[in-house]
């Protein structure tokens, strides 16, 4: 009887003292599925680090607080390699074994749809990040949405920037097996065909391939007056040093996401001079708003390396998920949970500068806007140069015309 | 049109250029221990990685980590055959077939352990480019070819002209008598791992500063050396070169006029067809 | 010069030469005569270190060589001249014969190579040419050289007749003359005995593994049971 009542008072002491005012502290599971190794990992390492990051700012300031109880969240990360089998694996020992409720991270498009096509199913709400492939949010999943925008949302808007520029002649050279990014080439394409221009060539590269001089040669032959590359950072560093080795001296436009960092292993800052990114206004410290710099400092603070400028599309996962819950009033309910992120405003501490639809973050697609810019390579840095023609509101119309 | 083959001829000879080297490896150490040294791609880019590290771990410059690199693949390639090989030297094939397995999986993991699964290029400052009537060669492309051709030429120089080359020579067409014109035919194995080894490092490296190195390149390339093999004939030192001229410049051809999507395919179909017209390879001799 | 004593060698779990002794003086030329498969062959290959030797001992200007390496025998001025010849045949003439002198660290080698060829004229035309591409005949000439250009102080000669036709084998018979002329010491294994017995100062008879007679090789010769044996008519 004493010890028990020595007991209480112990854990008493222990809450009074852990948590903040008398309300109970509890605990959220957040899983993470995301690329940590492999070609997918410069995405996906970062997505996953950036959610840690935000769960210890959320920590910090309290946690989700939902009536009288403050949730601290707890994260677990497991690794998908950006494959469809590993990513299923790894979402279904989430919710099964460790009982996680929201799967967050999502980089790369062939895993997530995997895990898109059965999350209906379950009692769980999944958040996409950088995955850019179109379909994900075609299929009004109601517990699903993405906080970048589709791959032909920014391709429209590069078509009509690249048109602009005057170029009648370009010449692709992508990843074109995989689907988002030929949706990207399909729109710029068609927004060239309007101002009377063409793609003259559409060479492809896989994700391992480091050696395309054989498909740049054969673009050389062409003489466009502008280069398109679209693909995976590495690869698509290739594409820019290797086009200087061939003297290709034209215009070149990208839809890479790559940070500095990221280019530089591979290439020099004087063969990367001039490249255009034409691509989601993410993260760039030149256009980045107060909550960008603050990102930026504290992520290279803790994890040693810049951000990759997409890694805030998970960063900002975690806070829209925090808002919905405190809206919804309930962790457990997640169809309330779910309901409530599509009807969200946007929360206030998120990085990416989002183009709310009818004052709301995330259409009734599930699809988030964020505005799309212009980038160029200038000694060294990728500088904002402009906003990229883009809309929003017409494009989320079209999306939910979409099968 | 005619600038555009010479621009993928000379975008293939660097390609080309590394499969020569492996290649060279594997027929030297098939021809004297008959041993298809599959971990011989994952050493040759442990040896890039090695140079990688030297470089940015220890702050070298590229002209000092090399020297280091190949002198560890020398010391590397004598202890694989010593502590791998020498113990099944002579119990039955499929014996040294499954310690080449073996060898090439530990390999690979010691790579991922110690470098990580990123992949890595190693920096050079060689970024010109020299225009020749329109056919464009990148100043660290042509020093790729040439330290490959001159690599090759310092091996055909030490097989054809030192007497421990001729050694090796003789061990590889007939032991025995080898061992009759007072060969040691302990040492010949140990010396001949020591300097394919060399010459795959020297391969790493290259692959290393062109492209990247990562998990996985290395197997594919000891692949494509074996097809290089195959191609050129067995156990011919100028089938080896030949062949893997021929693959590179395959590759980049079939990659340019047809797709790239194939090139893979298009370079093993080639060979393919080879084997069909001569079955000895292109310089291998009739059986 | 050489001294064998009690010698056993087997293969595996067979012993194929059941304790032999043999000796050879300097400059001698010394046949083993006998049927195929007698162990003539097989001592040659233990005096060499290509077989082990399981018992007894083989002594070499007053050396103990016993189940040494190869290349050491070798190295002691040991030579063999084997049997098939065993040419090198994707290297040519020139690099078999250099090939031979690969023990060797004195600067008279290329006035060895000139003096073989002038020895053998057909070796200086064919220099340049895989030694796989020349005639029996043209293989045995250039084996014969490249032994010799070890400089042995002993020489040894494992069926330098096999496979080829009576009237090369009457050829490579000359040539062994002139060696043994120019005082080489010869250790000859011959199963065209006759020839043998004509050439050699002294032979051993081999019979299972066994000697069963030695002596002059004139005396051999006329003993009668060599003659039925091994020199029927």
């Amino acid at each position: 009887m004493i010890i028990r009542t020595i007991a209480g008072a112990v854990a008493l002491a222990i809450s009074i003292a852990a948590g903040p005012g008398l309300a109970a502290e509890k605990k959220l599971a957040v899983g993470v599925a995301d690329a940590l190794t492999g070609g997918g990992a410069v995405y996906g390492l970062p997505q996953a680090n950036a959610v840690k990051m935000a769960a210890d700012e959320i920590n910090a300031a309290g946690g989700i607080k939902v009536g009288a109880d403050a949730y601290k969240i707890d994260v677990i990360a497991y690794d998908d390699k950006a494959n469809p089998t590993e990513a299923t694996n790894a979402v279904r020992k989430l919710i099964d074994r460790d009982g996680v409720k929201y799967v967050l991270g999502f980089c790369c498009s062939g895993s997530t749809s995997a895990v898109a096509s059965f999350i209906a199913k379950e009692k769980a709400v999944m958040l996409v990040g950088n995955a850019a492939e179109r379909s994900i949010t075609t299929q009004k999943i109601p517990n699903l949405v993405r906080t970048r925008p589709p791959a032909d949302y920014t391709g429209q808007a590069a078509g009509t920037f690249i048109a602009r520029k005057g170029h009648k002649r370009v010449a692709v050279v992508g990843a074109l097996e995989v689907g988002f990014y030929s949706q990207y080439v399909d729109a710029v394409e068609k927004e060239l065909k309007k101002a009377g221009g063409e793609i003259v060539a559409r060479e492809v590269f896989s994700l391992r391939d480091r050696d395309m001089t054989p498909q740049l040669t054969k673009i050389r032959a062409l003489s466009p007056d502008a280069l398109l590359v679209v693909g995976y950072v590495e690869p698509a560093a290739f594409v820019y040093r290797q086009s200087v080795e061939l003297g290709i001296n034209v215009p070149r436009y990208g839809f890479t996401s790559g940070s500095e960092e990221q280019f530089l292993r591979v290439t020099t800052s004087e063969q990367m001079e001039g490249v255009w990114d034409l691509r989601p206004t993410e993260l760039t410290l030149l256009s980045a708003s107060k909550n960008g710099i603050a990102y930026h400092e504290n992520y290279a603070r803790i994890f040693k390396a810049s951000p990759s400028p997409s890694s805030p599309y998970a960063y900002d996962q975690l806070y829209a998920l925090k808002a919905a819950i405190e809206a919804a009033g309930t962790v457990d309910n997640t169809e309330a949970v779910a309901k409530a992120l599509r009807s969200l405003p946007v929360p206030p501490q998120v990085v990416m500068q989002y183009q709310p639809v009818d004052g709301k973050m995330f259409d009734e697609n599930g699809q988030a806007y964020t505005s799309n810019g212009a980038f160029q390579w200038q000694k060294g840095k990728w500088v904002f140069v402009e906003d990229l023609p883009s809309d929003a509101k017409a494009y989320s119309l079209f999306l939910g015309t979409l099968k | 049109m005619l600038i555009e083959i010479l621009q993928q001829t000379i975008n293939g000879l660097a390609i080309g250029g590394v499969y020569v080297l492996i290649a060279l490896g594997l027929t030297t150490v098939f021809g004297i221990l008959g041993i298809a040294h599959f971990a011989h791609g994952s050493i040759s880019m442990f040896g890039g990685y090695l140079t990688y590290f030297l470089m940015t771990g220890y702050g070298l410059p590229l002209i000092a980590a090399i020297p280091i690199a190949l002198a560890a693949g020398v010391l590397l390639g004598a202890l694989v055959e010593m502590l791998a090989y020498r113990p099944v030297r002579h119990a039955n094939h499929i014996n040294a077939f499954i310690v080449a397995l073996g060898l090439t999986m530990m390999v690979e993991g010691i790579n991922l352990q110690f470098f990580g699964h990123e992949q890595i290029v190693i920096p050079t400052t060689l970024s010109r480019v020299f225009d020749i009537k329109g056919v464009t060669v990148p100043e660290l492309r042509l020093y790729v070819i040439l330290s490959a051709i001159l690599l090759v030429a310092a091996m055909m120089i030490f097989v054809e002209k030192t007497k421990t080359g001729q050694a090796i020579r003789a061990v590889a067409e007939n032991r025995d008598a080898a061992i009759l014109m007072g060969v040691n035919v302990t040492t010949i194995p140990l010396i001949v791992f020591g300097i394919s080894t060399a010459l795959g490092v020297a391969a790493g490296i290259m692959v290393g500063a062109l492209f990247a190195i990562a998990p996985g390149i290395g197997e594919g390339l000891v692949v494509k050396g074996f097809a290089v093999l195959i191609l050129g004939g067995l156990g011919s030192f100028p089938g080896a070169i030949l062949g893997g001229t021929v693959l590179g410049i395959t590759e980049s051809i079939a990659a340019g006029f047809i797709s790239s999507a194939y090139k893979d395919v298009i370079a093993f179909a080639v060979m393919i067809i080879v084997l069909l017209v001569r079955p000895q390879g292109l310089l291998g001799r009739a059986p | 010069m050489l001294g064998i004593r009690d010698l056993r060698v087997s293969y595996g779990a067979i012993e194929v030469i059941h304790g032999v002794s043999l000796d050879v003086a300097a400059g001698e030329c010394v046949a083993l005569i006998g049927a195929n498969g007698a162990g003539k062959s097989s001592t040659l290959k233990a005096i060499c270190g290509i077989v082990p030797v399981r018992a007894g001992s083989i002594q070499f200007e007053g050396r103990d060589i016993t189940n040494q390496s190869g290349h050491a025998i070798v190295r002691a001025g040991i030579t063999m001249c084997p049997e098939g010849r065993q040419v090198f045949p994707q290297m040519s003439v020139l690099q078999n014969l250099r090939m031979g002198a690969y023990t060797r660290t004195d600067k008279e080698q290329d006035d060895d190579l000139d003096r073989m060829m002038d020895m053998f004229p057909i070796l200086r035309e064919r220099q340049t040419q895989a030694a796989g591409k020349l005639s029996g005949g043209e293989q045995e000439m250039l084996a014969i050289a490249r032994a010799l250009m070890a400089r042995p102080r002993i020489c040894l000669f494992d069926e330098p007749s096999l496979g080829l036709a009576p009237k090369i084998v009457a050829g490579v018979f000359e040539t062994l003359a002139k060696i043994k002329a120019m005082g080489m010491t010869i250790l000859l294994v011959e199963q065209n005995s006759m020839m043998a017995l004509n050439l050699a100062d002294r032979a051993y008879l081999f019979e299972a593994g066994r000697i069963v007679m030695d002596g002059p090789a004139k005396e051999l010769k006329s003993h009668p049971e060599v003659v039925r044996a091994y020199l029927g008519h």
